[in-house]
This record gives structure tokens, sequence and C-alpha cells, in this order.
């Protein structure tokens, strides 16, 4: 039967990573548009682009990490994460009695690394939004040039004066999404809800 | 007679020109013409390849013909709106196009680094319309199309990394193909699509294996000798699994280390039970693990039609060994000698 060929061909497929990062990007891109919005004075709109575009950034750069340190970790430790991916749980090899350790300490730098891509995202972005459309003239061009040098001076001065709420935002919007999906997971892995 | 042909003849040449009309673009500047300059450029790389010129040449004409198909079909799309849930899919369609011509020719595992670098590629589609005009300038869009084009990259990525997850469970399964036979019903992560045919975990060939040395060392042996052989169970046991890695050492994988043999006999009425065991000691769905058990009967017989005319007294008594083996093999929870190997899980 073809089907079923074309079904084993295809074999066991991440469709359950997928719906739940669908969903749980959500509720952190929501909780942390609201934080935006309130620290930040922006629009409804504004903060939710934000929060949108900083959140998928860190999310696939965290992919990239976790997909590139998975290749080069020892034997034992894959076939750990083999098994927490395929069972949602680990087994008894050599790893089994500093995991807790590894798991916490992975989870810590996780939210601080997350914390420091979403603020580098932030400044990348209001840099890429910031800059106004270039006339092609050569005066335009010489006048704009003169504006933007010193309308980047201006803003670096903004800058150093307004990084640090800036940098609060961030961090309440990244220590509150956190909080919200790690009580997603914990609820979820109580009630057993995974098994569907 | 004559006429009547003729009569036909202008029938036939109106109706392809009608035909020609409704296959010609309604203007140049249309999509139907970068159609028909893919389809023109791929029948000159046919006949380039025909004349025998250099690959150069051909691989040019390839290339135009492929990226004008990619342009064509994604301009046919857009103009004729086709949406999927709201999303025009015309980039996606060309990139995919585009990353078919790209890694297709490469052979071997090329669905890799396509479906890899699909949604990359399908975001450029979209991004260099918006940041190159027609002369090759840089543009600058407004920031609003900037702030959507970093969403969409951002977006592109994540696509990408799922595809790429896709394949490293891929590469797993091919390290460790025990897995697959495991149920993962209770994963976070990843769904098996159900009706598929799974494949019987490795122990199932090592138990053969072992099953055949058994079959060679005490089958049809005289009894005596095979309680001898059975005194030494600890060398028995380093035979068989010498014998399992010398048979499995061709197709060589990570999870070989992972599957360990034992048996153990136990006495049941004149002979014995041979409880043969493949354990495994890798990642399981159950908290104990798991091994698959092969029972065989070892009988001592007599064979009194085999026995010589006159033969001395006292020949009569001596028997023989019969194994008989179970075809199935139970996929049990644990550890068959207890919790001490495993530990508490």
């Amino acid at each position: 039967m073809p089907l079923n060929d074309l079904l084993s061909e295809l074999g066991i497929m991440p469709l359950r990573a997928i719906a739940f990062q669908s969903l749980l990007l959500m509720v952190a891109i929501v909780l942390e548009a609201m934080v935006l919005r309130q620290q930040l004075r922006l629009g409804y709109r504004t903060s939710m682009q934000y929060a949108a575009t900083l959140n998928l950034l860190a999310t696939s750069l965290g992919w990239v990490a976790f997909l590139a340190a998975e290749a080069v970790l020892p034997l034992a430790l894959r076939s750990q994460i083999i098994s927490y991916v395929l069972f949602n749980r680990f087994y008894a090899n050599s790893w089994t009695d500093v995991l807790p350790v590894v798991v916490v300490v992975v989870a810590i730098a996780a939210f601080f690394f997350t914390y420091w891509i979403k603020l580098q995202g932030l400044l990348w972005l209001l840099q890429l939004l910031g800059q106004k459309p270039i006339d092609t003239t050569p005066e335009a061009i010489e006048v704009s040039r003169r504006q933007r040098y010193q309308r980047a001076r201006r803003v670096q001065v903004e800058e150093q004066r307004s990084d640090s709420p800036r940098a609060l935002a961030v961090l309440q919007a990244n220590a509150l999404s956190f909080t919200a999906i790690l009580v997603l997971l914990l609820l979820v892995n109580q009630t057993g809800v995974v098994g569907w | 007679m004559v006429g009547g042909l003729l009569t036909f003849l202008r029938q036939t040449l109106i109706e392809l020109g009608n035909l020609l009309s409704n296959l010609l673009p309604p203007r140049y500047f249309s999509w139907q013409t970068v159609i028909y300059m893919s389809l023109f450029s791929w029948l000159m790389s046919l006949l380039a390849r025909l004349l025998a010129t250099t690959a150069f040449t051909i691989g040019l004409l390839a290339t135009i013909s492929w990226i004008c198909l990619a342009i064509g079909v994604g301009w046919a799309l857009e103009s004729n709106k086709a949406r999927l849930f709201g999303i025009p899919i015309a980039p996606w369609v060309s990139g995919a196009i585009l990353c078919l011509f790209l890694f297709g020719s490469w052979g071997g595992r090329w669905l890799q680094p396509a479906l890899v670098a699909w949604p990359l590629v399908s975001f450029a589609v979209i991004a260099v319309p918006n940041l190159l005009s027609w002369d090759f300038s840089l543009k600058n869009p407004p920031p609003a199309v900037r702030q959507q084009l970093a969403l969409l990259f951002c977006l592109s990525l994540l696509f990408s990394s799922w595809f790429q997850f896709y394949f490293r469970i891929q590469t797993w399964v091919r390290n460790y193909p025990s897995l697959v036979a495991d149920s993962v019903e209770n994963s976070a992560f990843v769904y098996r699509i159900p009706g598929q045919t799974i494949a019987l975990p490795a122990g199932v060939t090592h138990l053969t294996i072992a099953e055949e040395l058994l079959r060679e060392q005490v089958d049809n042996k005289p009894w005596p000798s095979v309680e001898r052989w059975l005194l030494n169970l600890d060398g028995q046991r380093q035979v068989m699994r010498q014998r399992v890695r010398s048979q499995t050492g061709r197709t060589t994988s990570l999870e070989d280390s992972l599957w360990q043999l034992d048996f153990q006999p136990l006495s049941n009425g004149d002979g014995y039970t041979l409880k043969l065991w493949a354990i495994w000691s890798g990642p399981a769905a159950s908290p104990s693990g798991y091994y698959l058990e092969k029972t065989c009967l070892l009988m001592p017989v007599n064979r009194g039609g085999l026995l010589p005319e006159n033969s001395p007294a006292g020949y009569s008594t001596t028997q023989w060994a019969s194994l008989t083996c179970d075809l199935e093999t139970p996929r049990l929870a644990g550890h068959p000698r207890g919790v001490g190997a495993r530990g508490q899980v």
C-alpha cells in the first residue's frame, strides 16, 4: 500500500513539538507584548510586533544552538537527550546522577541567553526601523547624511538615557514568559495531557 | 471535391489560429511570457546537449530555465491570488522550485538540505523584490515593510529549525534502530502516525543467532556431554556474546553496545528449560527498561531405534539431548535478574 509506505518512510515526526511550541510561543508573545506596552508606552500593534519578532528570534537561535550542541555532546549524554525526546524520561546510565544539576544549569543559562538575545534583538530592531528612506540626489544624500549623523549622536545619547528602562522591561517580559511556560509545562506533565 | 478540401483546410487553420491566440500571452509583460522563456531555454539546453556543447552552456541554459520557471509559477499564483488560509503561497512555491533546482542535482540525500533551506529561500524570494530595484540598486523599504521582513526572517528560521530537528530524529533512529520498536506515546516532542509497520528490535536477531549456536553445541549430543557443557555457564555466555558480535559485526551500529545477551538454565523434570535473554540497556519507554526472552526446552530422549542389534548392556541407557525453541520472543519489562543491574530508575 503506497500510503503506508510513505508513512513508514516519514517515520517519527516532531509534530507534538511543533504544536506545543506554537502554543507556548503565542502565550509568550501575548504576555511579553503586554509588558512591553506598559513599560515602554508603545502602541498595541507595535508592541505585538516587537514581542513576536524578539520571541521568534530567540526561539530560532535557541534551536540552532541546541542542534549544534547536540552534535558535539558525548554519546552517553546524547542518548539521554534522545531518551527524553522520544520517551519523555531519562534512563539509567553514567549521567543519571548529575542530570538534575545539568538540567537546572542549562535552564538558568537559557534564561539569561534568551534575555541577552531579546535585549540585543530589540536594539537591532529599533535601529532597523529607525532609519528614514534615503533620497538619491547628491545634495539630499549629503543633507541626509549630516542629519543622520546628528540623529545618530542624539539617538546614542537618548539610548544611554533610555537604556535601563528598556533593559528592565525586557527582563520583566522575559521573566513573565518563562514563568508562564514553566507553569504550563509542569501542569501538562502533571495531568498527563501529553498523552493525547 | 477540391473546394471541400480547401474549406476543410481553412477551417483547420482558423481552429489552429484560435488555439494559438489562446496560448499566446495577453501582454508581453505577463507570466505566460516567462513560462515560455523557461520552456524555450529548456529546449535550447536539450539542443545544446544533443550538439555536445560545453557543460557550461548546458548548465547556463538549464539554470535560466529553472529561474524563469520559478518566477513564472510564482507570478501566475500571485496574479491568480492563490491563498492558503489567507497566506499567499506564491513565494513558498517559487522557493520550493528554486530549492529543487539548487539541491536536486546533488543526488544521494538531497532532500535534507533542500527542505532545510526551503523556508530561507522562500524568505529570500519575498525579500529580494523589496530590497532590490530593477537596476540592482538597493532600495530602502518603509519601516512597516522592514518590520514585516524581520518577522518573516525569524519565522522562516524557525521553520528551517523544525525541518532540521526532524532530520536529526531520523539520524538518531538510523544510529539506534531498536528505538523505533518502542512506543513513543508518552513523548512531548514526537508523534508517529498510526498504521505504520514497525520494525523488530535488533535483539530478536541476536536471539536467533544465539539459538543457532545452542543448536550446534547441544542438540543431538549425548546427554552427559550436554551436562558437562552446562557446567561452564560463564564460559558459554562468553562464547555466545562473541558469536553474536562476530555475526552482527558487518552491520555495526551505535546501539550494539546497548544489547546484552544472557541465558540461564532452570531444571525442569529430567531436563532443563533454557531462558535466553537479549537485554536492552538503552533509552526505553518503560521506566525499568525491557528485555526479550526466548524459551528453549532441553530434554534427554532415548533413541531406541538407533541401537545396533547386538549392543552391550548399558549402551541402551545412553540418552541424547533434544532442543526445541519457541519461535516468539515476548518483550518483558524490567531486568531478568532483578533490579541489580539497572539500579533504581
